[in-house]
C-alpha cells in the first residue's frame, strides 16, 4: 500500500488515510487541547506523506512517523501562539456533543480533558501515544526520538500529575465512572 | 507507582474525550490532495548575488592593506615607490637647530621671554 502510494496512487493512499487519519487528528487534538487546528495539523501530516512518500521506507514504521510529524506540528503551532499558563489551559472543545450524555459525565470528561490538556507536552505526548493510540513504549520511543527507559518516565510523571491534578475530583471521578475499586 | 493507582489512573483516563473527525475532514484531505497535484511547480527565485563592499569600507580596507604591506616590507620596496612617498620630508642644514622648539620652551621655563 505504501509503495502504491509512492507512485502517486490516489486509491492506495487514501486508504492510507482512512485507516490513519482519525489517530492522528486524535493526537493533533489531544496535543492542542481540542484547538480547532487539530484538522490542519493532521492535513499537514497527510500532506507532507504525499509529497515525499520516500521518507518512510517500511510500512511498520508508517504510523510512528505519522504520530512523530503529527506532534512535531502540534508543538511547533502551540509555540507560535505562545507558552499557555497552567491555570490558562483552555478547555477543550467538546468531541462528542451528544444529549443523552449525562450531565455528571461530562463535567468528569472536562475535568479529565483539561488535567490532560495541563501537562506538560512530552508527558501529554507520551500518554497520548501509549495510554490512547494503543503505541507500545518501543514504538512511542522510537516515534518521539527518546529511549524507551525515557517514555517510561515520562509515562510514570504523567499519571502521577494527572492524579495531583485531579485530586479533588479523584472519589467523584472514580464513582461517576462506575469503577470505585480502591 | 502503586499498581492499584495506577489501575485508577487508567480507569480515570478511560473517561477522557474521545474526539471523532469533523464532519467532511477525509473529504477536505482529499480535495487538499488534488490540489496539490494541479501546485504548478515554479522554478525557485535565483539567490541575488551578494552586494558589493561599499566605497566607504572599501577604501579604508584597500588603504589599510597598502599600508601593512608597504610596513611589514621593512624597507625593501623603497626602490619601487616614488620620492615622494619614500624620500626625506624635511632636513636641515644646521646641525644645531633645534626644530622640535624643545629649547624655548626651557627658556620660556626660566622666564627668559627676550
Amino acid at each position: 500500500m505504501l509503495a502504491a502510494a509512492a507512485r502517486r496512487d490516489k486509491a492506495a493512499f487514501a486508504e492510507i488515510a482512512a485507516r490513519y487519519y482519525r489517530p492522528v487528528y486524535r493526537l493533533a487534538w489531544r496535543m492542542t487541547g481540542g484547538h480547532a487546528d487539530s484538522e490542519d495539523i493532521a492535513q499537514e501530516v497527510f500532506v507532507k506523506l504525499w509529497r515525499n512518500p520516500g521518507q518512510v521506507r517500511e510500512a511498520m514504521a508508517l504510523k510512528g512517523w505519522l504520530m512523530r510529524v503529527a506532534a512535531n506540528g502540534a508543538i511547533d503551532r502551540a509555540r507560535r501562539r505562545g507558552a499557555v499558563a497552567l491555570d490558562e489551559v483552555p478547555e477543550p472543545a467538546d468531541a462528542e456533543p451528544r444529549a443523552d450524555r449525562g450531565l455528571e459525565r461530562q463535567e468528569a470528561q472536562r475535568h479529565i480533558d483539561r488535567a490532560i490538556a495541563a501537562l506538560p507536552e512530552r508527558q501529554r505526548l507520551a500518554l497520548s501515544l501509549v495510554h490512547f493510540e494503543g503505541l507500545s513504549n518501543i514504538a512511542a520511543a522510537a516515534a518521539m526520538q527518546a529511549s524507551v527507559e525515557a517514555v517510561e518516565s515520562l509515562l510514570a510523571r504523567a499519571r502521577r500529575g494527572l492524579k495531583e491534578k485531579l485530586s479533588g475530583h479523584w472519589r467523584e471521578l472514580l464513582d461517576g465512572l462506575g469503577t470505585g475499586s480502591g | 507507582m502503586d499498581e492499584t493507582i495506577r489501575k485508577q489512573i487508567d480507569d480515570v483516563l478511560a473517561g477522557a474525550s474521545n474526539p471523532e473527525l469533523p464532519a467532511g475532514a477525509m473529504e477536505r484531505l482529499l480535495a487538499r490532495l488534488d490540489d496539490e497535484d494541479r501546485v504548478v511547480a515554479m522554478p525557485s527565485p535565483r539567490p541575488s548575488p551578494r552586494p558589493m563592499l561599499p566605497w566607504s569600507a572599501a577604501l579604508p580596507l584597500a588603504a589599510s592593506l597598502a599600508l601593512g604591506v608597504y610596513l611589514g616590507a621593512m624597507g625593501s620596496l623603497d626602490d619601487f615607490l616614488p620620492d615622494s612617498v619614500t624620500g626625506e620630508v624635511a632636513v636641515s642644514d644646521d646641525e644645531n637647530a633645534d626644530l622640535s622648539g624643545v629649547t624655548d620652551a626651557e627658556a620660556y621655563a626660566e622666564e627668559d621671554v627676550t
